[in-house]
């Protein structure tokens, strides 16, 4: 039987096929003055993902991105000194030692609109400025953070276990078990979300205590509903290239020796084929985060995403399009983590494929 | 007249939710001081009667169409500013700028009629030799169907049901026989009412009552416009992509009071640019004017702010309310103490400044606004003695008036639209409700669904507060009073009650009753008998009423004859290009 | 294949039945939703309300109620809008496509080829400092919501820098159909096209990079290396082709989406009367007779795109039957 090494070497698209597998417990080669190489190919690849240092870095930088998020309240309190969550439009503020209002009527002779104050890159003071209501950007964008990271990553990871899952059984039984599955899909991948989110979100939040279902409260502004619609509607988009993952491995030896050695459908599925699809997910999950990230900014700016009190990177995106021409940085701070975010994610996901992958020729060595 | 129920991007992105145009009707009645009407801070409403030179297109771009473009339906600031243009009725609203705007003059009709039979008769004189666009000769007999169609087409009927037989009208079918009497020998039009209507001449001046074909079918003409008697006609309207107007063959002047030529040669209204763009072409002089019902986000008023524009953008007072209705149905707010508490509390700098700032809205208490009939200033929850002027809140008074009303510690949900503008005040008004000791929460819908959802009775269960807006159809007072706050428009159960906070004071409603009976016989007795329900309504506190807002014109800088009409607001036809 | 064509007819015809219904049902369950209300124009009195609802025959069963909006639809395709009762859907929505297409097809071009370009050119520089560089500036696009690039366009295009070489060509925002002017149906629409691509050239280039690099160590491809096959030869015919199974994949379901209405905050960003506009407008105003347009439209092309693509699956790894 096939070690679990040799499936991963052997497998990822498709090709492969001809020539057989290493000898079981051949091992990687020796790299020069490591120790001996270990039998467990997943903490190979977690060496081998250690010694990476672009995604190390990148590591770093979404883990800094996390902390920084989760210290929301450190900083509104105890730095900032605000209240984030509530409007601030008479307040005031100091910038180089003078008494400011944090909201400034126009110039001119009409004096029209009331403009919030831009960047004073003064931590405790409006570092990033306020926005339409006088509240602090700085403050409002780690918090926010804290609802983007949860939606993005708790979807993402939702998402790929149900495509994984139906995947896996659609693939291996195929026949009408993959029609339906396959035609379900459609039926998701077609069906206009934004009416979904907006029915789902009307009724919620016209129940003003929540909903019951059965033990369960969900309460209106819950973060768990824009996590469950989005999670819901990419499925599709995982499953079909895991699903393609299935269907070619099905079909090499190892399964069929595992099924001539009497092996029953449960342990094909989840000891052969699934190891075999795993990495595809792995590579593909870094990216599904970054397309629910930006998907969640989407039903956000549309009202139909994160309900106030809770912001997320997209509200304050949508907030800040008013002033997108005198207060960009309302907009461009959110946008930059997104983008930082999106970013490392997808770098750490490079090493992490890589890492996965013994047989590539110009891996990034230790 | 409420907002509409299209939410525009405009409104998505932040700026103020799309308004619907009110209508100033005359006061006829009621002389409105020169100093009070249109009075602006900005640049000119009325500029002198140069005149102007025809020729050249005008467009106007706009977020989002009107809707269906049926006269007998429409109730849209924006087809009505085009339909003053290819229709008339039998008097009208002369079509200048300032206090001129204000006054009553006849139209198709010769002159403005004093009724008789106390007050329940009418004789107009129609004018002869008037054709519609389609060369069809103007008869009084046009006028009945035109009255028809404000029953048989589905859509706001209480302007007219006034009329003899109109209680017996409805979608099935309609007759009024009896009600609207056309002469087509004599040209004369008779109508009879069932009671004096002093509102009548405002209600006949409005496009629902301007001239169409006798052959015009009773029902919905869908996106095709009748043919009208006005200097324009339409030519196309797709509202997905703009609407068409250009000059009537067969127009000439009769009375340039009610009805001049028009200046451009063509008038075309574009569709469906959000608002920064659209202030962006007509700066760049691609467009000649941003549609005036179009709310412009913050970052391009600082730019108008830029004296290279001044000479384009102008700014007028409304005739408006912006507010939160309080749930008085239920707690808290069905203790009057709790409604004065927060009315104390609210702090109306704040929504001032989410609105755009002193330059765009006016704190306010009341219910009427200024300029306005019946109005006189009163402002008892302030700061300070002066109780004709808001100055600031009292958080002191408030948090004892929650104290004695016992309902300190209850939740309160705040319902508002899911645009910026609303989702801010929805805040603001949520921050000021728990700084005196409740708990509350918002609650943002999109404003298609808000504004049924607020009036249902069936929904009482599940907001406390509810943000609205309300702008006048005609300068009365019971516009706003009546239609608002009392106790007839109360329709349980029903999506169309725009007394959205259910008030309903029996004594204030006797007043009521008396000032719409003594309009017709003592106009000045009934005045200030409105002035004392405005009032007792604020004291009585159903409403917590933010400000009174002003409205921006922008234009392009080859756009001359401006001038604004407290009814039509600005006069599309009066303005040439060089 | 006549047997795989026949059955994915009827298979597109049973998803577009059920998002039908689904989408039928939830208008229904939203709250605050009264088609009667909708027509009856503004301020109507109570009594109105009752006529109407009652001439639409609403509170009948939904079944029946649904039966005659499809044979609206499909049959006499005379439904009419809640929002504007003088617009017919059906007509509105196929007067809408060719600007949706316009838009679509031309970024998908533009973002296809850059991003195969990408994909390539980051596995062939792979070990370099070009490899990660290229996939920083490919991602900055991918990170950054569409309708947001789309604004900043906007912003230096139409009013910034307006006046200066870089973008005085450029058209009032808006779709000008290409038989008025091809001239201004181009220029109108570059910046959209490129705000559009910008979005998927980075996700598709990653994409394509790592099958590349998977695919490089798998036998087939050390057997040509070693037949003394040309390497360009080895990359595009024997490489390219089965890394290209997951691009598929993706990019069938993207485009699908895009051509089906999907690209609307684009469309609206820059004035664009699509469909994708349409379904906005639509959603806004809860007007049911578009959205249920719009999205049988959608679900058809969904359907058909996926269809292709599957075929598309069996001619690039000739082991995958289609189903």
């Amino acid at each position: 039987m096939a070690t679990l090494l040799e499936q991963v070497e052997v497998d990822t698209e498709l090709g492969g096929g001809g020539g057989g597998p290493p000898p079981p417990g051949a091992g990687p080669p020796a790299r020069g003055g490591g120790p001996p190489p270990a039998c467990n190919p997943w903490a190979l690849a977690a060496r081998r993902l250690w010694r990476n240092r672009i995604a190390m870095a990148a590591l770093l930088l979404f883990l800094v991105i996390v902390v920084m998020c989760l210290a929301a309240p450190l900083y509104a309190d105890h730095v900032a000194h605000v209240n984030p969550f509530v409007p601030n439009l008479n307040g005031h503020t100091v910038v180089n030692g003078k008494v400011v209002p944090v909201m400034q009527r126009g110039g001119g002779i009409l004096k029209l609109g009331e403009t919030p104050i831009g960047p004073t890159w003064d931590p405790s003071h409006y570092f990033l400025g306020a926005d339409s209501t006088g509240r602090d950007v700085a403050a409002l964008l780690l918090y926010a953070g804290q609802s983007s990271l949860l939606i993005g990553i708790g979807s993402a990871v939702l998402c790929s276990l149900a495509a994984t899952v139906i995947a896996l059984i659609a693939g291996f039984f195929g026949g009408v078990t993959d029609s339906v599955a396959s035609r379900i899909m459609d039926v998701i991948w077609a069906f206009p979300v934004i009416l979904l989110a907006i029915c789902i979100g009307t009724e919620l939040l016209t129940h003003s205590n929540g909903f019951q279902f059965g033990p369960l409260h969900v309460d209106a502004s819950s973060l768990w509903l824009p996590t469950l619609i989005i999670g819901f509607i990419y499925i599709p988009y995982v499953y079909r290239p895991v699903r393609g993952q299935v269907l070619s491995v099905v079909n090499k030896e190892f399964v069929e020796a595992a099924t001539a050695q009497g092996a029953g459908n449960t342990r094909l599925i989840f000891s052969e084929i699934l190891p075999n699809v795993v990495s595809t997910v792995i590579v593909l999950l870094p990216l599904i985060v970054a397309t629910t990230i930006l998907t969640e900014s989407a039903l956000s700016f549309l009202g139909v995403g994160v309900q106030p009190p809770n912001v997320s990177w997209g509200t304050l995106i949508n907030d800040g399009t008013d002033l997108v021409y005198t207060r960009p940085w309302v907009t461009i701070a959110p946008g930059l983590m997104i983008l930082l975010t999106v970013l490392s994610l997808n770098v750490l996901g490079d090493g992490v494929r890589d890492a996965l992958d013994p047989r590539a020729k110009l891996r990034v060595e230790g | 007249m409420k907002l509409p129920n299209v939410e525009t991007i405009a409104a998505r992105r932040g700026a103020r939710p799309l308004r619907m145009m009110s209508l100033g009707a005359a006061v006829a009645a009621l002389a409105v001081t020169a100093a009070a009407c249109g009075g602006s801070s900005g640049s000119s409403t009325t500029t002198p009667q140069t005149t102007g030179h025809k020729g050249g297109t005008f467009t106007i771009l706009a977020n989002s169409a009107f809707g269906v473009a049926d006269p007998a339906q429409n109730y849209t600031l924006e087809e009505w500013q085009l339909l003053i243009d290819t229709h008339d009725g039998l008097v009208s609203f002369q079509k200048a700028g300032g206090a001129a705007g204000n006054k009553i003059v006849p139209d198709l009709a010769t002159s403005v009629p004093v009724p008789t039979n106390g007050g329940k008769t009418y004789l107009f004189h129609i004018r002869k030799g008037i054709k519609f666009s389609n060369g069809q000769t103007l008869k009084p007999s046009d006028f009945v169907t035109t009255f028809e169609r404000q029953f048989t087409v589905p859509g706001p009927t209480s302007f007219y049901s006034s009329i003899v037989g109109a209680n017996k009208c409805s979608t099935k079918g309609c007759s009024l026989s009896k009600g609207v009497i056309a002469n087509d020998s004599a040209y004369t039009l008779t109508i009879n009412l069932t009671a004096p209507d002093p509102e009548l001449m405002d209600q006949l001046a409005l496009p629902f009552a301007m001239a169409v074909p006798a052959s015009t079918s009773p029902k919905l003409t869908g996106n095709n416009v009748p043919p009208g008697t006005g200097p324009y006609m339409w030519k196309s309207y797709n509202p997905n992509t703009q609407a068409v107007l250009v000059r009537n063959p067969y127009f000439h002047v009769w009375n340039s009071a009610a009805q001049p030529a028009g200046y451009p040669n063509e008038i075309i209204e574009k569709y469906g640019l959000l608002v920064s763009d659209e202030v962006t072409q007509v700066l760049n002089g691609q467009a000649n004017e941003v549609f005036d019902g179009d709310s412009i986000p913050s970052d391009q008023l600082s730019t108008l702010n830029s004296p290279k524009y001044s000479g384009q953008v102008h700014v007028n007072t409304l005739t408006a309310d912006y507010y939160f209705a309080l749930n008085t149905r239920r707690p808290p707010f069905n203790n009057p103490l709790a409604r004065q508490a927060i009315n104390y509390a609210a702090n109306r700098t704040a929504y001032v400044k989410i609105y755009g700032g002193p330059s765009l809205a006016v704190p306010t208490c009341q219910i009427l606004p200024p300029n306005y009939p019946s109005y006189t200033a009163y402002c008892p929850y302030t700061s300070g003695s002066n109780h004709t002027k808001w100055t600031g809140p009292d958080l002191t008074k408030a948090k004892q008036l929650v104290q004695q009303s016992h309902t300190a510690g209850m939740k309160v949900v705040v319902d508002s639209t899911n645009d910026q503008v609303g989702k801010a005040f929805a805040e603001q008004m949520v921050s000021d409700l728990n700084a005196i000791g409740y708990k509350a929460s918002p609650q943002l819908l999109a404003a298609s669904i808000q504004y049924p959802f607020v009036q249902n009775s069936s929904n009482s269960g599940k907001w406390n507060v509810g943000y609205s807006a309300w702008y006048q159809d005609y300068p009365a007072a019971s516009d706003f009073l009546n239609v608002l706050l009392g106790c007839g428009t109360i329709h349980p159960n029903s999506d169309a009650s725009p007394n959205i906070a259910a008030f309903c004071d029996k004594a204030i409603q006797s007043k009521i009753d008396q000032a719409e009976t003594m309009g017709a016989t003592n106009p000045s007795g009934a005045a200030a008998l409105w002035t004392q329900v405005d009032h007792a309504d604020t004291n009585a506190a159903p409403w917590v009423d933010m400000f009174n807002p002003k409205q921006i014109d922008v234009l392009s800088h080859n756009v001359h004859g401006y001038s604004w009409s407290p009814q039509w607001y600005i006069l599309i036809d009066r303005l040439w290009l060089s | 294949m006549l047997t795989f064509i026949i059955r994915r007819m009827l298979w597109t015809v049973l998803v577009m039945f059920v998002i039908t219904v689904l989408v039928f049902i939830i208008f229904f369950k939203t709250p605050g939703v009264d088609p009667a209300r909708a027509l009856a124009g503004r301020s109507p009195n109570p009594q109105t309300l009752a006529e109407i609802r009652a001439q639409l025959g609403l509170g009948r069963p939904f079944p029946i109620e649904y039966g005659i909006m499809m044979k609206k639809i499909f049959i006499s395709r005379d439904l009419v809008s809640y929002s504007n009762q003088g617009v017919r859907v059906v007509q509105e929505v196929f007067a809408a496509t060719p600007a949706t297409l316009s838009l679509v097809f031309g970024a998908t071009v533009l973002w296809v080829v850059l991003a195969i370009a990408v994909g390539i050119a980051a596995a062939l520089l792979r070990g370099t400092v070009f490899d990660p560089l290229i996939m920083v500036v490919a991602l900055i696009g991918v990170s950054a919501p569409v309708f947001w690039v789309g604004q900043i366009v906007n912003m230096l295009s139409q009013s910034a820098l307006h006046d200066t070489f870089l973008f005085s060509w450029v058209p009032p925002l808006g779709y000008t159909p290409f038989l008025q002017s091809p001239e201004l149906w181009f220029k109108g629409l570059v910046l959209p096209w490129i705000t559009l691509s910008i979005l998927y050239i980075g996700f598709y280039g990653r994409v394509l990079r790592a099958n590349l690099l998977e695919v490089q160590n798998e036998d087939y491809v050390r057997t040509a290396r070693a037949k003394g096959i040309s390497e360009r030869r080895v990359w595009l015919r024997h490489t390219l082709r089965t890394s290209m199974i997951t691009f598929v994949s993706l990019f069938g379901l993207d485009f699908a989406v895009l051509v089906a209405g999907g690209a609307l905050l684009t469309e609206v960003v820059f004035g664009i009367h699509g469909v994708g506009y349409l379904t906005w407008q639509a959603l806004q105003n809860l007007d049911l007779p578009t959205i249920m347009a719009t999205t049988i439209y959608g679900a058809f092309f969904i359907v058909l795109i996926n269809a292709l693509v599957d075929v598309a699956y069996a001619w690039l790894d000739p082991r995958i039957r289609p189903t």
